[in-house]
This record gives C-alpha cells, structure tokens and sequence, in this order.
C-alpha cells in the first residue's frame, strides 16, 4: 500500500518537473549560457567577459570588494528616481483623472499627450543640460527627465481608467442622489484604481528607463558613471554583471508594483495601456 | 443600421458622434503650442529655449547635415525593424505554437520587454565598437521584444470555437494556421508592430547618441557640446516628424489587413 | 402618483442626420400602489420614458409630475433597479445596498441596520460581506432590489431588470418580487420585452410602439392578486394566454413595419 503511494507520489513529481516552466527556463537559460561561453572561450576580448566570468562578478559587485562603489552609485542613481517617480504620481494621476472626466480638457491635451508619447526624451537632455546645469551630480535636470519619461504614462492610465468607468455605475450613483464630490469618491476613483496601478507600474518603466538613459547619454552618475568606469578599465565581467543587476533592479522594482496591483484591486483583472517608452 | 441606432437612443447623444466640431480642438491645442512656443522662448531670452522661429531658421540653415544624417538613420531604423518584424513574429508564433517553447522562453522575453533598452547598449558597444551593428543592435533590443509578446497573445486568443470549426470541418494543422490562426491573430500582431515604431524610433536615436558617431543621435550630442540649443531642437522636431510618419505608415498597413474589423472595435 | 402629459423627447441624430424622436405626446398616468408594465419593442422609447420619469435625462415638451411635482432630476422618492445591476465590484453587498441611505447622509450604524434587514428580505441573509464579482447574476440583482428598496421610495423603476438573467432566475426573481411588491405595495413601473413577464406582474400593461415611441394601448391585467404564490396556475390560466395572444398580435404588426422599410435587417437586428 505504502509502496505504491510513494512510487505514485514519485511519478507524479518527475511529471511535474517535466511539465513544469521552470524546468525549460532553466534549460533556455543553460543553452544561452552554454553558447555564451562557447562563443568567448576562443576569442578572447578586453571587454566581451565569458558567462561564467559574468556570474562569478555579480556577487562579487553585490557583496564583494566593489561593493561599497557598487550601492553608492545605486543611491546616487536611485535618488533621482525615487523624487522623480513621486512627482509624475503627485501630478499626473490627477491630471489624467481630470483630464478623462473632461471632455473639453481632453480633446485639447491628446495633441500635447500624443507628441510626449512619441517623443524621444532623450533628445532634450541637452536642454536640460545647458538650464540646469550638472552641478552636484545633476539632480536637477536627472529628476526633471525621470518626471517627462514617467508623467505619460501615468495621465495616460488615469485617464483610460475614468473612461472606461460603467456609465450605469455614474447613472446608478445619480439616481441615488450623489454630487459630483460623491460620484468621484465612491465611483469614479474605485472604479480607475487598476487602470491608475497599471499606470504606476508602465511610468516605474519608463522612469527607470529614464534614470538609466540620461546617466547613460549625457550626465555620466551614478550607475552610468560605474558602467563607463568598468568600460574604461576593460573590466568586461563587472560590466556585465552590472548591467544585469541593472536590469534585475528594474524587475524587482515592478514585480513589487504588481503585487501591490493585486492588493489594492483584488475584484477585477488588470487592464493594460500604453506599454511604448 | 438605421433600427439599431433607434434603439439606444440614449447611446446616440454621446459625444463621440458629435461629429464635425472634433478638429477644433486639436486644431487650437496645435497653435497654442506653436504661438506659446514663440513667445514664450522670445520673452525668456534664454540660450536653452530658443522660439521656434530660430530653431526652423536653423533647420533650414543645417539641413544639409540633417538630410545627410537622416538618411544614415533611416537606413538604421529600415534595417533594424527589418529583421525585428521577422525576428519578432517568428519567435512569437514558435512561443505561440509550441507550449514548451513559451515555457521556456517567457519570463526572459518579459523581462527584456521590461528593462530599460539602453542599458545593453555598452554590451554591443563591447561587441561591435563604433560600427553601424552596434545601434542596430540597439534598435533591435528597443523594439523587438514588444512584438514577441503582442504575438504570442495574439495567437493564444484566437477564438477556440474558430479553431474547434476549422477542424470539425477537416481542416489540417496547416491549414487551421493559415486560414484561421494568422487571419485572427492579425489585429493583435499589428498592434505589436504599430507600438514597435514608436520604439524603434527611439531606440534609434538613443543608440546614436550613445555611439555618437553618425546619423541625427550625433547631430543631438554635437548640439549639446556646442551648447546650440536650436541645433538639438530643430533634430527633435524632424525625428517627431519621422516617428509620426512611420506611426502612421504602420497603421496604413494595417487598416489594409485589418479592413475585416468592424469600425468600432478598431 | 406619476402624471406625465404631452412628453416629447429627441435626441440629436449622429452626424448631422435627423434627430431621433425617442418619445412624442406621450400621456400616462400611474396610479399610487400600482404595478404598471411597459411593453414594447426595441425602439419604442420605453426605456427613455423610464429615464425620464427618473430625471437622468429631461424631455424637449410636456409635464411629468412625480406626486404632484415637475421632475426636474433625480429624487429620493424614486428608486431604480438596473439591467446590468450596476453594482460596485469593489463594495461588498453590504456596503452596495446601503449605498442609497448613505448618499441621502444617513449615519454608518443606521443605514447598515436596514441593509441588513433589507438583504434578508431578497434572501441574501449571510452574503452581506461578499463582493458582487463572487455571487450569480440572479444574486446580483437581488442584490439592486435591496438597495432600491432601502431607501424606501415611493416609486420604483425598473429597467429590463431581469434582461440579463436565464430563464430559470428569472422566473425565481419574478417570485421574490411578486411576494416583496405584495407585502410593501410600493408603486412600480417596470419595463420590459417580455409578454409573458408584462402580463404575469402587472396591474396594467403599456403597449408603446416604436418611430416615434408612443403609446399604442394600455391593457388591464385581470389576474387577481396575489399571484406570487401560484404564478404556475397564472401563467397557465385562459385570461394569460388570451392576453399575451393580444398583445403579440399588436407587436407582430409592428415589428412587420420594421421589415417593410429596412427589408435587410430585420429578422438579425432583433434581439
């Protein structure tokens, strides 16, 4: 009896396994690695690092001898974003609330939206350069791109998220006597609070990525600085191990936006806009 | 037509069939921004705002070198959304088509979709150096990823009665691809695509301002040195006319295969 | 209780093509504890006379007085149930029914009180704290039953309120507010596109008919009160059936005036 449990038991978890993503993620991941590391044992380059270089110098920048220069250009990078990301909220979800409730405002803001949408922001960090200056590590003219990066997407989202509001929900409220000051607070709100979430985690993206481009382009702090210090030494792994922590910082941070999406909107599924940078 | 508009009457009077007053205020949105944009930059005075007349006498002025640099970075861009648009959409109907390979591949193309673009661009930078492979590559990863996915969904929601009919009728796996899956996934692909664009465009002009070696991303970082600040405005408003006219090139093509779509679901 | 005289109503046309005449000279009178049907295809006007009568839309002419009143907006004496429930996801049936009372500024503790005893009255006692999202579509609107009759209105409107709903919920809600309207006598105006549905619980039928919405007849239902406990014999009885052969003879002929004119739509663009 005992002994055919266990051998179901056993069948059943090597199907598991066999069935599981995880098992193909991990077979992806050690194929890429396999041809990474195929590809730069024969040509050895200054700045192209094997994979298992790569590896071994991400604990090596976390907890290791570069660690302290490693989380002082996180600070100095994250700082920018932190002010940055809590001005695009404080302004833009308001705006793009009103702006969704409005049809007047809306017809005569979607020009000025569409062209912030399709800019390359990129192309102003000169602007911002030669008005704020790059005194004090750029906080500045860094936080001001991490605001035109990130705004979009947030007023965008808020205002999908009032217009796709059920107009009998808007109906029901009138009919029971709600103001215009009850109908947003029990309905209106409520009712855009997944479409604003969606809205924080597409403008989180796109901060990051506004953080990681200007420290890139032009005003070399922070991480950018770090990168171009390794590029300058020839030091290929710590490039790359950096580089993928960058981009690991960047997963974590919208994981935890999603979770918190889960929490604040458990009653309905999550709608998504947007999604261009 | 006629009976189903009489009865929502109700849905009739909403504002988005208001009909021919639409224009307007686009219209006005666009001469605020022109007007406002010339004053405002004549009354500060200030190096970095220059009005927009000055930034168009500029363009005049350069446009020698932005046509020069222009045709490099279209080139850039062609090449570079050449291969995503065969890259991008292979690799989502294999994800789409082949549940272990989806399994496999998923949670990387997400997390490339998610990352910042540019931040791999000191990678090809290490790989290839100053050549034009490198802003392709950076190109690439800007717009690649986002059609993968849109793909992927795509083929996953296509209607499984559609499919169910397609093969109660007989119809081999081939033939279900051809006739039922692609025709079905097309919105959702386009979608991708159209969204691809405004990336690539991007993506472009990023990757040329970290190389700063050719097309209209050097003509920004030779703006910023000489601190001209008409000189980067005047590569801003051509690389916003280019990105809306490549937005819109890609929808063109997709009205045409799409035109099966009732209007109001488009 | 409702006097409405000479009401006309149009809505501007799409595009600069003719104004849709949703309702012209419409006379009704709906009497105090009356349960009045309104009947009619699609197009008929029967759910603008409704939303006018609730003052969510106004009208171009004519009065409509709710208890000697003009309506000139919604009121706390009228109370509307909705087609698609119009629930908020996001509050849980508790919270969704005392909605009314807390709009009218009734304290928390209060309004709470009569929720509950009103969601033991549709049968929903112990789902007070579940989200709309975890409950069926009969439970749903049982749920906007609750929250009309909470704020104990005068007059209640409803909108095609069990539209939504298969065959078999129907039927069971149709009971639930049989034995509910027959113990409060609350003056209801429902509307509807079902014969069967306008005959089984009215005191009286309104017939309208469709370009422009008017009405066509008003039919008095001779069943006798109350029904709710043998809805099955009424339903099978001779005076349902004749009166449901009726009314669709007189809704054929309009629905044939729809396929004369628009040869190409017709059997399709009807639900």
């Amino acid at each position: 009896m005992a002994e055919t449990t266990l051998r179901i038991e056993r069948v059943s978890l090597v199907r598991r396994v066999l069935d599981s993503s995880t098992l193909y993620r991990l077979i992806a991941l050690g194929v890429f690695g396999g041809l990474w590391q195929l590809a730069t044992l024969n040509h050895k380059s200054l700045l192209i690092p094997t994979f298992a270089d790569t590896v071994a110098a991400i604990p090596d920048l976390l907890f290791g001898a570069q660690s302290s220069a490693l989380w002082n250009a996180m600070y100095q990078s994250n700082i920018a974003l932190v002010i940055g990301f809590a001005i695009s909220i404080v302004l833009g979800i308001p705006l793009g609330l009103l702006i969704g409730r409005f049809h007047r405002i809306e017809r005569f803001a979607s020009l000025y939206l569409n062209i912030l949408l399709v800019t390359p922001m990129a192309a102003i960090i000169p602007l911002l350069v030669m008005s704020l200056g790059i005194r004090d590590g750029a906080v500045p003219a860094r936080v001001t791109l991490i605001v035109l990066f990130a705004i979009v997407m947030l007023i965008v989202n808020s205002r999908a998220g009032i217009r796709q509001v059920d107009p009998a929900l808007i109906e029901m409220a009138r009919c029971f006597g709600a103001g215009e000051l009850s109908i947003w607070r029990r309905i209106l709100i409520p009712s855009s609070i997944p479409a604003i979430m969606t809205g924080v985690r597409l403008g989180l993206g796109r901060a990051i990525t506004g953080m990681v481009v200007i420290e890139l382009l032009l005003i070399a702090v922070g991480l950018g600085s770090l990168i171009q210090r390794f590029e300058a030494r020839f030091e290929g792994a710590h490039l790359y191990a950096l580089i993928i922590i960058v981009v690991f910082e960047a997963l974590i941070l919208i994981q935890v936006v999603r979770w918190i999406e889960r929490v604040v909107a458990p009653w309905r599924k999550m709608p998504t806009f947007g999604g261009g940078r | 037509m006629a009976t189903t508009a009489a009865a929502t009457p109700a849905r009739v009077a909403s504002p988005r069939f208001s009909g021919r007053l639409d224009i307007w205020p686009t219209v006005a949105a666009f001469v605020f921004l022109i007007g406002g944009w010339e004053l405002l930059g004549r009354a500060l005075q200030q190096e970095f705002f220059p009005p927009l007349s000055k930034v168009l006498t500029k363009l005049v002025e350069v446009q020698a070198e932005i046509f020069a640099a222009l045709a490099i970075s279209l080139q850039n861009l062609v090449i570079a959304f050449a291969f995503s648009l065969v890259f991008g959409i292979g690799l989502g109907l294999l994800m789409g088509a082949f549940r272990k390979v989806d399994a496999a591949l998923d949670v990387y193309v997400n997390a490339l979709l998610t990352a910042p673009s540019l931040v791999f661009a000191p990678v090809f930078f290490a790989i290839w150096g100053l050549e034009r492979w490198s802003v392709i590559a950076v190109i690439v990863m800007y717009c690649v990823w986002i059609m993968v996915v849109n793909t992927v969904t795509a083929v996953r929601t296509v209607s499984i009665e559609l499919l169910e009919m397609g093969e109660s009728f007989g119809a081999p796996r081939l033939k279900i691809w051809t006739r039922i899956v692609l025709p079905s996934a097309t919105p959702l692909i386009m979608a991708g695509v159209r969204l691809a664009m405004g990336r690539a465009v991007k993506g472009m002009l990023n990757g040329e301002m970290f190389i700063a070696i050719v097309g209209l991303g050097k003509l920004v970082q030779d703006g910023s040195r000489a601190f001209d600040a008409s000189l980067v405005l005047a590569v801003l408003v051509v690389i916003i006319v280019i990105a809306f006219i490549c937005v819109w090139l890609v929808q063109l093509i997709d009205n045409r295969l799409t035109r099966w779509l009732p209007k109001t679901s488009r | 209780m409702i006097e409405i005289k000479g009401l006309s109503k149009a809505f501007p046309g799409r595009r600069g093509s003719e104004p849709v005449q949703a309702l012209k000279d419409v006379d009704l009178e709906v009497r105090d504890n009356e349960f009045l049907t309104v009947l009619g295809p699609s197009g008929c006007g029967k759910t603008t006379l409704l939303r006018v009568i609730a003052g969510l839309v106004g009208h171009d002419t004519g009065t409509v007085l709710v208890e000697g009143k003009p309506v000139t907006g919604p009121g706390p004496e009228r109370a509307m149930v909705f087609q698609s429930f119009a629930l908020m996801p996001w509050d849980n049936v508790l919270t969704n029914v005392a909605f009314g009372l807390e709009m009218q500024g009734v304290d928390k503790k209060t309004r709470e009180m009569k929720a509950l005893e009103l969601i033991e009255m549709v049968g929903l006692g112990g789902f007070e704290k579940r989200l709309p999202g975890e409950l069926s579509g009969g439970m749903q609107q049982r749920v906007g039953l609750a929250r009309a009759l909470a704020v104990s209105p005068k007059v209640l409107l409803m909108d095609e309120p069990f539209g939504a709903l298969d065959e078999q919920t129907r039927r069971l809600l149709q009971e639930e507010l049989l034995r509910i309207w027959e113990a409060t006598r609350t003056t209801v105006v429902f509307i509807t596109h079902s014969m069967e549905e306008a005959v089984l619980l009215g005191d009286r039928v309104v017939l309208m008919r469709p370009r422009p919405g008017r009405i066509d007849q008003i039919l008095e239902v001779p069943m006798a009160r109350p029904r709710s406990t043998h809805l099955d014999s009424v339903e099978s009885s001779g005076e349902f059936t004749a009166l449901v052969g009726l009314l669709w003879n007189n809704l054929r002929v309009m629905h044939s005036d729809v396929r004369r004119t628009h040869p190409a739509t017709q059997a399709e663009a009807r639900p």
